[in-house]
């Protein structure tokens, strides 16, 4: 598998997804992704911004100025209620979309 | 919905967000360095791409367009004006005809709550009446409950001191002008004290009536007028904007309860068979189907009391009543609709082929701009946004042109004056769609070429035949009409129109209007006629009950061969043919007795025997069974514009006598002896002066009409010639420019002239013949409907066809030539070094 291959409408859940232990900037999120994925996904600023700003226009999320680590101001993302709402929505219709794949993939 | 709100607040704030984006986005490349990655693609792509989300990309890329629209439409000064200003006529024209069509036919009267005000008229199997006796009008008002008012209108024309014809007058019920919402100009209108029987008559003057012949002084009002001899209080002035009901103002406003006081006589309020205009307004919640099923049913109530005056069934149906009521009018507006489009048509053909021109000259802009990535779709945008921006400049001159001379012809024909020409949001939006329509129709061709960088050099390609082709079809149509509607005129104005015109007077004393019974009409004609004839170059004195051009028509309608046509009937003593020259082509005249027989016109005998001889042919006109017994030359006389018409002469019987009128024919010119016909007519009854007219100045307005019509066109036609040699002119010149290298080439060589000018020009003739054949079908087609309203066009006048063609061909031909001569005039060397 190509290293930053992402199946697409994933990029929406797994940002939601690693928002949900707390606000995290973006290059934050893009870190986490690669980590959590041991490394096997790498998030491009050229998916993760168009996508944070999507969901920025759709409500999910909040942004607000914070100082990151290395003591530069940097804009920090907040999960919503309705973020986590479809977050919780998005992970149940991935779980049935893989499964649904899965099973084929045994069977066929 | 939250969505949007927040889209919207990212455009207006897009600057700022647009900033904390970069800083946001340098902030990870930062990051990404530090930790050894390295960032890939350019920043300000990858921006763009995030900003893309907030979905307004669209409206940034159509602001540079249209920045950079205006930029190149500054750049070339010339091809702008000349852009906008063809536009402009194109535009302007369809805005004018459809202002006049929107003011006359959209836009209800400007009177109070125009859309509850419903016109009644009567209706039953087989019969209808669109006036409703006064009785049952009366009976109506008291009892209804849907209708809040019942408003009713009868006119007559009364003398007036100092008029020397009779003035129109409006006679309305008190609630009239409070129930539109009149504007009295000064002192007051007519209210519901001014009905009681022991009110004084009093009158309101139009405001028109009170310039013209009180010099709008306001002392006026106040004072005493005399109308048909009788005293009556001017109590104010209606003003010039209050248009009434029936679309038209009289001199004078009197009310309906006093009709009988100055119309001596006058049974309109008792007599059940004369009738008046009804209109009521909707009370509140009813609908006007409550309204005319609680008419019928008290029309059933009254019958019962009246059994011979409401008619069996007889049911009251509503039209809207609140706006000008168009007959015929469609018709004329479908002719002017196709015409103006025609114009547009043209203007659009021709934009369309400077646009292509002039877009083979930014072959190498759009290159540079495709080299730096600008894909064909973004390219197209951009030329449609340039197509866009000159259309809406356009069309801002074209409202402004469209209502200028819309306000122009409104003067020139002195339209009444509560029509107003201003444009109203109907007009706004009608041209703003036309402009938008253009657009299309001439920059999207010439967009899809030029970004796709055809080579435009070569032969022309389709888009550019049909823009060419249609130019030159719609202002072939335009020309055609144009000679067409010429001819016309000159045939009605110098031909026969089939009855004496020239030297005929008529005497119009319409004394149903004054209450005169049958036998009074009787001694009333038998008296001026005698006098009539006792003035000196009376050659001949007859009556009917329609004079020629005079408007009135009884009209039958039957059933011949199968079709339905109407037969416009003329009820005439027997010398009537005689008087106005008509001639007998067979059977014999009418004679004092004949009561069950006719005399048909040529036309009429043609349609309805074709193979038989008329004479003793029975035809049913109403329930009667009449013999044919005559068959008299075709004269159109009543119907100018309908060259279909046919007719029927009979004699008039006991109860048509109340509306016949005197036509004499005399043996000078009749302007002389015009005084003595008035002085005669208005001894014999002191109370009303009859109508005296000279039937010439009658015949030369119609004519007038006509003249009107055809220098109309001719201008119209005029101008798509000029615009579409313009046209022609360009495109030549361009394919010149194009080849001058070539051109150079084949001179050095040794090329005779004559040859280069025909491979020039050769390329076009296809596409304008195709044009001219598609133009002149058109014309052919618009004939047909053109005929139905203008008296003597023919749809097949080879001399119009021919001389309109051969105009065309010169004017095109001398357009190409000009440019193509310049060819000839290259000096080899500096053609060869152009690029």
């Amino acid at each position: 598998m190509h290293k930053s291959e992402m199946p697409s409408g994933a990029m929406v859940l797994l940002v939601l997804r690693v928002l949900r232990s707390g606000p995290l900037h973006g290059y934050a999120i893009a870190q986490r992704i690669h980590t959590l994925s041991s490394d096997a996904l790498r998030v491009e600023e050229g998916s993760l911004y168009p996508a944070l700003q999507k969901i920025l226009l759709k409500g999910w999320v909040t942004a607000a100025w914070g100082t990151s680590e290395t003591g530069r101001k940097v804009r920090f993302y907040k999960i919503t209620r309705a973020g986590l709402k479809q977050l919780e929505a998005e992970a149940s219709q991935y779980d049935r979309l893989t499964k649904a794949i899965q099973a084929i993939l045994r069977t066929a | 919905m939250r969505e949007l709100l927040r889209r919207i607040h990212y455009l207006l704030h897009r600057r700022r967000f647009d900033d904390e984006l970069a800083d946001e986005m340098a902030f990870h490349r930062e990051m990404a360095e530090q930790s050894g990655g390295v960032p890939l693609g350019n920043a300000l792509r990858l921006r763009e791409d995030s900003r893309e989300a907030w979905g307004f990309m669209w409206l940034d890329r159509f602001s540079q367009d249209v920045h950079y629209a205006f930029r190149a439409m500054r750049s070339s000064p010339g091809f702008t004006a000349a852009a906008v200003l063809v536009l402009a006529i194109g535009i302007g024209a369809t805005v004018a005809a459809f202002s006049a069509f929107n003011m006359v036919a959209l836009r209800p009267l400007p009177v109070r709550d125009p859309e509850s005000i419903l016109r009644f008229g009567r209706h039953a199997p087989g019969r209808s009446a669109s006036d409703i006796p006064y009785p049952a009008v009366a009976f109506y008002r008291e009892h209804t409950r849907t209708l809040s008012a019942l408003l009713a209108q009868t006119e007559s024309g009364l003398s007036v001191e100092g008029v020397d014809r009779p003035s129109s007058t409006f006679f309305v019920t008190a609630n009239f002008f409070d129930e539109l919402g009149a504007r009295a100009e000064l002192g007051r209108l007519f209210n519901i004290r001014d009905e009681r029987p022991d009110a004084q008559a009093t009158v309101v003057l139009g405001q028109a009536f009170w310039a013209s012949h009180f010099g709008s002084d306001p002392s006026v009002v106040g004072t005493t007028v005399r109308l048909n001899g009788k005293p009556a209080t001017i109590i104010g002035v209606a003003a010039l904007e209050f248009s009434g009901l029936a679309g038209d103002t009289p001199a004078i406003w009197a009310l309906l309860e006093q009709h009988g006081y100055f119309v001596h006589g006058s049974q309109v309020l008792t007599d059940f068979s004369s009738g008046v205009a009804m209109w009521g307004r909707l009370g509140p919640g009813a609908s006007p189907q409550m309204a005319e099923t609680e008419l019928t049913t008290l029309a059933a109530e009254l019958r019962r009391q009246h059994p011979n005056d409401i008619w069996e069934n007889e049911r009251l149906l509503g039209n809207p009543g609140g706006r000008p009521q168009l007959t015929g009018a469609v018709e004329v507006f479908t002719i002017v609709g196709i015409l103006v489009l025609l114009i547009l048509a043209v203007a659009c053909g021709n934009l369309g082929s400077l646009l292509l021109a002039r877009g083979a000259s930014r072959q190498r802009e759009m290159a540079l701009r495709s080299a730096i990535g600008a894909g064909p779709g973004r390219l197209i945008r951009q030329l449609f946004t340039e197509s866009l921006v000159l259309a809406l400049i356009g069309c801002v001159g074209g409202l402004a042109l469209g209502s200028i001379v819309l306000k122009g012809i409104m003067v020139w024909t002195h339209g009444p004056a509560w029509l107003d020409p201003t444009p109203d949001w109907r007009v706004v939006t009608f041209a703003i769609a036309m402009g938008f329509v253009s657009s299309v129709l001439f920059g999207l061709t010439p967009a899809l070429h030029v970004a796709r960088q055809r080579n435009l050099n070569k032969r022309p390609t389709f888009g550019r035949s049909v823009l060419i082709g249609a130019q030159v079809a719609s202002s072939c149509v335009l020309l055609i009409v144009a000679g067409l509607l010429t001819r016309a005129f000159d045939r009605a104005a110098s031909t026969d129109p089939g009855y004496e015109y020239e030297h005929v007077i008529v005497v119009q004393p319409s004394l149903s209007e004054h209450g005169y019974t049958a036998a009074r009409a009787r001694d009333y004609i038998q008296n001026l006629s005698a006098r009539l004839r006792g003035i000196a170059g009376v050659e001949d004195l007859s009556v009917t009950s329609t004079p020629p051009l005079s408007g009135l028509r009884v009209l039958a309608p039957v059933q011949l061969g199968g079709r339905a046509i109407d037969i416009y009937i003329h009820q005439v003593d027997p010398h009537y043919l005689a008087t106005m020259k008509i001639p007998l082509v067979g059977g014999r005249n009418l004679i004092e007795g004949d009561e069950l027989s006719v005399v048909v016109s040529e036309s009429l005998a043609r349609m309805q025997w074709p193979d038989t001889d008329p004479v003793g042919q029975p035809i049913k006109i109403g329930d009667e069974m009449l013999t044919v017994i005559g068959i008299a030359r075709s004269a159109r006389s009543l119907a100018p514009g309908n060259p279909d018409a046919v007719e029927l002469y009979r004699l008039a019987r006991e109860a048509d006598l109340t509306g016949l009128a005197l036509v004499a024919r005399t043996s000078g010119p009749t302007e002389t002896l015009a005084p003595a016909f008035s002085a005669a007519a208005n001894s014999i009854d002191a109370n009303f002066k009859p109508q005296v007219h000279l039937l010439k100045q009658q015949f030369e307005a119609n004519v007038g009409d006509i003249r009107g019509v055809a220098l109309a066109v001719s201008m119209l036609g005029v101008i798509a010639l000029a615009v579409a040699c313009l046209g022609v002119v360009g495109l030549v010149a361009y394919s010149v420019a194009q080849r001058t290298k070539e051109i150079g080439i084949r001179l050095a060589l040794g090329a005779q002239s004559r040859h280069l000018v025909r491979s020039l020009t050769r390329q076009f003739w296809r596409t304008i013949i195709v044009g001219l054949v598609l133009g002149v079908l058109g014309a052919g087609g618009l004939a047909q409907l053109l005929r139905r309203e203008l008296y003597g066009l023919s749809t097949i006048d080879p001399v119009a066809y021919i001389s309109a063609i051969v105009l065309f061909i010169l004017a095109v031909s001398l357009a190409a030539l000009l440019p193509a001569r310049r060819a000839l005039r290259v000096d080899p060397l500096v053609a060869l070094r152009c690029d």
